[in-house]
């Protein structure tokens, strides 16, 4: 059973990350605080560190999902939402209702963000007549991505200087400041997303053997793209919504689950991949906070700075096994 | 003959604009007066020589050198998507600058340029050696995703840097996206030698950089050495890629959009390709940056957001036709 690894490695996580940062506590403090709800560890958890780390372990676990769910529908390690411009459609849609000052509910307006980019990736990757190859999908999706960030620094040209600075740090993908409602939404959203993309595994392990077979076992398979991609793009959004675009959180989580819980299966390998979601941005979090004393990194530096050369380290991989 | 004429007339028409247009309006008598009687209370003539002039010069310094270094880069790599923004090697010089500055202070800002020549050249190694860029074969999907993938890590870096010194956010700005407007602060003059220097470079390697995209064994028989030419080729991009991150800022999509215009209106002669390519450069730089301080005066958007705004769907345009996986791209 290696999934328990995981699971201990993400409670240790979960330990350090209340534990320690700017200012350690001692594990009796925290003890004293959990149990009877007073003192410095229950003032830390209650208002910091509590919401702060359930939010980001929510976050990672619906970014890992995604980019899982990316990976497996197009079958290619390279696919996932923070490559192919989804989480920087999502944060632009952010941006632009912080600049025009359009209220809404900041999930829906990262959904919708991330639909957009999503439909023009799939639109303009799409030919009469010619399927449409993962690669072309993800190269559209860089370029769409691009565009995404441009439009959003010219943006943040337009705000006031203190509130460009907050959304500077908030493009950068940071889990500074949330609160019990950060934790509760992406902790809400992201359980009914995991179940809807459980639902599914039956139908995408029947694709993943190939879209000819899945057909002939009666899957509409054009259809069954959509849901899964559409469940992709709001799992994506949901850890947007909270946490910024922190970069490259869903690339790295489906691979490196299973490299921990080495699951054969299907559903387990999604769900090492949110795990290993939670896992990666937790930490990441941890680092970034305690890096430089007197100061809190926000979070996107230290997952940017570990998964571009993730990102390259594979891609030499994909090169060498002649997938690219 | 007269294709060469019209762009020239059309560089000429931006280098007026770029004069007249902006948040004061100049009258071309006001530029007359100004050239054969300066005089220092009129503060026409001080936007005139303290502000139009070095934004133009740099406008044509950094536009010029960012055509010829995405026309080489295209040609070197085989891939029409290679930019030296989109491939971080602006950003590889932008970074090198920006440690500087923090490092040591606005000391000596000509001398501080010279920094953007290592980073430069580091990026640029560094993507080609890890997207495969100089074996020509690989599709370009690789490229690209290494140089998203080098853009990512230095961005992250320069985060951490300007949040650990507390900087304002003028840094950040500057190396997101490149300007015209500092021109007057940066060693235009000195990196207009060093960009030509790389354009002459450019065009002596250019026999070299056509005979190696006929393919290997055939460039070698003609007596080409690859090695060589790739080396001079990836020394003339880090010339002029990093003198125009010296004088502009990191200003992306230029090296992406020009080359194919270029190719179009000169046809498929590397020479012909580059010196076209520096005044299309030029001529977009300065019509982008033109713009940007026109469309929300009194507030100006940068040339860099601008080329980027211009550039992404020209980007979109050339993914979607490339069918990487599909055979040949």
């Amino acid at each position: 059973m290696r999934g328990l690894l995981l699971v201990v490695l993400l409670l240790g996580a979960t330990l350090a990350a209340l534990l320690l940062g700017q200012v350690s506590m001692p594990f009796s403090m925290l003890w004293e605080g959990l149990t009877t709800g007073q003192g410095p560890g229950a003032m830390v958890i209650g208002n910091i560190r509590g919401p702060r780390v359930l939010t980001g372990l929510g976050a990672g676990a619906v970014l890992g999902l995604s980019g899982a769910l990316f990976q497996t529908v197009l079958r290619n390690p390279l696919a996932a939402p923070d490559v192919m411009g989804f989480t920087s459609g999502a944060g632009l849609a952010i941006i632009a209702a912080i600049a025009f000052g359009f209220s809404a509910p900041m999930p829906l307006v990262a959904a919708a963000g991330g639909a957009v980019a999503a439909l023009l990736v799939a639109g303009l990757s799409w030919r009469p007549g010619h399927a449409t190859p993962p690669l072309t999908l993800i190269l559209v999706g860089l370029g769409i991505g691009f565009l995404c960030s441009a439009f959003s620094t010219f943006l943040m040209t337009l705000l006031p200087h203190a509130e460009a600075v907050e959304a500077q740090r908030w493009l950068t993908g940071s889990l500074a400041a949330r609160n019990w409602t950060h934790a509760a939404q992406v902790w809400g959203l992201g359980l009914v997303l995991v179940i809807a993309a459980l639902a599914q595994v039956r139908v995408l392990s029947a694709l993943e053997l190939g879209e000819e077979l899945a057909a002939g076992l009666g899957i509409g398979v054009e259809r069954v793209r959509w849901t899964l991609a559409a469940t992709g793009v709001l799992l994506a959004a949901a850890g947007v919504a909270v946490a910024g675009p922190v970069p490259f959180v869903a690339l790295m989580s489906g691979p490196l689950g299973q490299r921990i819980t080495g699951a054969r299966s299907l559903a387990g390998r999604l769900l090492s991949a949110a795990g290993a979601g939670a896992l990666v941005l937790v930490l990441a979090d941890l680092a970034a906070r305690g890096a430089v004393p007197g100061l809190q990194l926000p979070a996107g530096v230290t997952t940017g700075i570990l998964g571009a050369p993730y990102l390259l380290w594979r891609l030499s991989r994909e090169m060498e096994r002649g997938g690219l | 003959m007269t294709r060469w004429i019209v762009v020239a007339g059309l560089l000429a028409l931006a280098a007026l604009a770029s004069l007249t247009v902006g948040v004061r309006d100049m009258s071309l008598d006001a530029y007359l007066q100004a050239l054969t009687a300066y005089d220092p209370q009129n503060p026409a003539h001080v936007t005139l020589m303290a502000i139009r002039i070095p934004r133009l010069c740099a406008g044509l310094v950094a536009g010029a050198a960012l055509g010829v270094a995405g026309v080489l880069m295209q040609s070197v790599t085989r891939n029409p998507l290679a930019d030296p923004g989109l491939l971080g090697v602006n950003a590889g010089a932008a970074f090198a600058l920006l440690v500087g500055s923090t490092l040591l202070g606005r000391a000596d800002e000509a001398a501080l340029a010279l920094l953007a020549f290592p980073g430069a050249a580091m990026a640029a190694a560094a993507v080609f050696a890890l997207g495969g860029g100089l074996r020509g074969d690989v599709g370009p999907v690789r490229l690209t995703l290494a140089g998203a993938a080098l853009n990512a890590l230095l961005l992250s870096l320069v985060t951490a840097i300007v949040l650990i010194r507390q900087d304002s956010l003028d840094i950040f700005r500057f190396w997101v996206a490149g300007s015209l407007s500092q021109a007057v602060a940066r060693p235009v003059a000195e990196m207009a030698a060093v960009a030509g220097l790389g354009g002459v470079l450019a065009l002596l390697f250019a026999p070299g950089i056509e005979a190696l995209s006929l393919g290997g064994a055939l460039s070698r028989g003609l007596g080409t050495r690859p090695g060589r030419v790739q080396a001079g080729a990836l020394v003339a991009v880090t010339l002029t890629t990093g003198a125009a991150v010296a004088v502009a800022g990191p200003i992306a999509f230029l090296g992406l959009m020009v080359p194919p215009l270029a190719r179009m209106i000169a046809g498929h002669r590397l020479r012909a390709e580059l010196v076209m390519a520096a005044m299309l450069g030029a001529t977009v730089l300065l019509l982008a940056d033109t713009l940007g301080r026109v469309v929300m005066a009194p507030s100006e958007v940068r040339a860099g957001i601008m080329t980027a705004l211009l550039g992404g769907p020209v980007f979109l345009v050339i993914a979607r036709r490339l069918r990487p996986g599909a055979g040949a791209a």
